[in-house]
């Protein structure tokens, strides 16, 4: 985007801050999809590592606000540099909570093993694979400045929600059908709806970054047009 | 006589297509700019941009340089060209104050520096001139600090102060403008705060321009910000806009650090 910074400093503090939150959404990304799929190939010893890699996670977020933090006080950024420090902060802080959704799904799928396998279980797996692009995708915008792709996300996030009603009425029924079955279901709902909120997130996270890129708000705006060129 | 119109929403300084040269050194280029009356206007840039220059334009001031002239378009104040025959100078400069980098109190008391205006102007009676100056020290932010030592050398304030009270000499013969040029640049955190907090209260009466290399003080001061770049306005938006997302890219060059 800009040139060298006149400060040596200043550009190696912005570096480390887009790195950091680059590396953390790597995790966050991992975190999930082995969750999942320890709920998925019912893998108790995957859920007990997810489980224990969040706090990695926790302390990437503090990191972050503190490097964050650092770069305005010592240069007070301004412009496309402060939408940096003040989006990267807010992405850290969906990431962390992505994070959460990854360990509240493990820690379901460690309740799941103790149970017989549910042939609905099937069903989670295209739900988890659209919520993973959505996040794929809203780092993407956020490390290679891309506005369009940020701006995209909301609308796939729909299809995101449908599957997820969809998933949960199935569930629902199948709740009503066995009372015997009732714990299994009620966490698959659960699950379900940590992937739903998976996608919300990954919506803001594309949101942020087409503030970083465009210095335009698309927080509960209707009009997501945005321009490509920028 | 300089007198800006009432009209509510006209501009206090209109500068249109000027070109302003020193010799055959052009300084400006094609400056276009509206000045909005009862606001703090900003200009920023490198050195030798233009912007003091600029600002030496509105009062004239730039006439004691030899050589140095408008050669294209012109600045209105109060609808009339400041550098038609009809404008006196002198008059001209009594209706825009100025503040410069360092202060410069006259070597008398401060109640003098303050009553040295208006007594110009032929105003004798002490009851008037002692209202005069109470009101501009209060409205400098000076008045608790200096009332009880009115009569004693201006030399004895210290840098902020001595920069308040140009302020307050300045504001004394009610002018409709003030320029100011850099007026923090030689003052410690604690003062400038003081002269920054006084500006902002000040653009309730008057219509403020204010030179500053300090970029901070242009986002915490003022409501719009214009950015010279070798003689050039590049880029005249609202402050906020500026410092968050200027349209031009050397405009966010310049503001981010990243010039040259």
């Amino acid at each position: 985007m800009q040139g060298a910074h006149i400060l040596r400093d200043f550009d190696q503090a912005i570096d480390a801050l887009r790195s950091e939150v680059i590396t953390m959404a790597a995790n966050t990304r991992h975190n999930l999809e082995r969750a999942v799929r320890a709920l998925l190939e019912r893998n108790l010893e995957l859920a007990n590592a997810v489980i224990a890699d969040d706090d990695e996670v926790d302390d990437a977020e503090r990191k972050i606000d503190q490097l964050g933090m650092d770069v305005l006080v010592r240069f007070h950024p301004v412009a496309t540099d402060l939408r940096l420090v003040v989006s990267s902060m807010k992405i850290s802080m969906n990431l962390e909570r992505i994070s959460d959704h990854a360990t509240n799904i493990a820690k379901r799928a460690k309740k799941m093993c103790q149970f017989s396998e549910l042939p609905e279980i099937i069903l989670i797996e295209p739900l988890y694979t659209l919520a993973d692009h959505l996040l794929r995708d809203a780092i993407s915008a956020y490390s290679d400045r891309n506005v369009t792709l940020g701006a995209s996300l909301h609308l796939r996030d729909k299809e995101l929600d449908r599957m997820h009603h969809v998933a949960t009425e199935t569930f629902g029924n199948r709740l009503e059908q066995s009372t015997r079955l009732s714990q299994e279901y009620i966490h698959l709902i659960l699950v379900t709806r940590s992937l739903e909120r998976v996608g919300d997130l990954a919506v803001n996270i594309g949101e942020d970054a087409v503030f970083l890129n465009s210095a335009r708000d698309l927080r509960h705006t209707s009009d997501r047009t945005v321009d490509p060129a920028i | 006589m300089i007198s800006p119109p009432n009209t509510p929403g006209s501009p206090a300084i209109e500068v249109k297509d000027m070109d302003f040269s020193y010799g055959k050194s052009m300084a400006l280029k094609n400056i276009g700019l509206d000045i909005q009356r009862n606001e703090v206007t900003a200009f920023i840039g490198p050195s030798g941009c233009g912007k003091s220059t600029l600002l030496r334009c509105f009062n004239r001031m730039n006439d004691f340089i030899p050589g140095a002239r408008v050669s294209r378009g012109g600045i209105w104040i109060g609808g009339i060209e400041i550098h038609s025959p009809e404008v006196d100078g002198v008059e001209l400069r009594r209706r825009i104050g100025m503040v410069f980098q360092k202060s410069n109190p006259f070597p008398r008391s401060i109640y003098e520096n303050v009553a040295y205006g208006p007594r110009i102007l032929g105003e004798n009676k002490k009851s008037v001139l002692d209202g005069i100056v109470e009101k501009a020290l209060r409205g400098a932010a000076l008045w608790d600090e200096v009332k009880d030592r009115l009569g004693e050398s201006a030399y004895g304030l210290s840098g902020g102060q001595q920069q308040r009270l140009c302020i307050a000499r300045a504001t004394a013969v009610d002018p409709a403008i003030i320029l100011m040029d850099e007026p923090c640049s030689a003052l410690d955190p604690i003062a400038t705060g003081r002269v920054e907090e006084l500006i902002v209260g000040l653009k309730q009466n008057y219509t403020i321009v204010i030179v500053t290399h300090n970029m901070q003080q242009a986002a915490r001061v003022s409501d719009r910000t214009a950015f010279f770049y070798l003689g050039e306005l590049i880029e005249f938006d609202d402050t906020s806009k500026i410092f968050t997302n200027p349209a031009k890219s050397q405009t966010e060059a310049y503001i981010s650090g990243r010039f040259g």
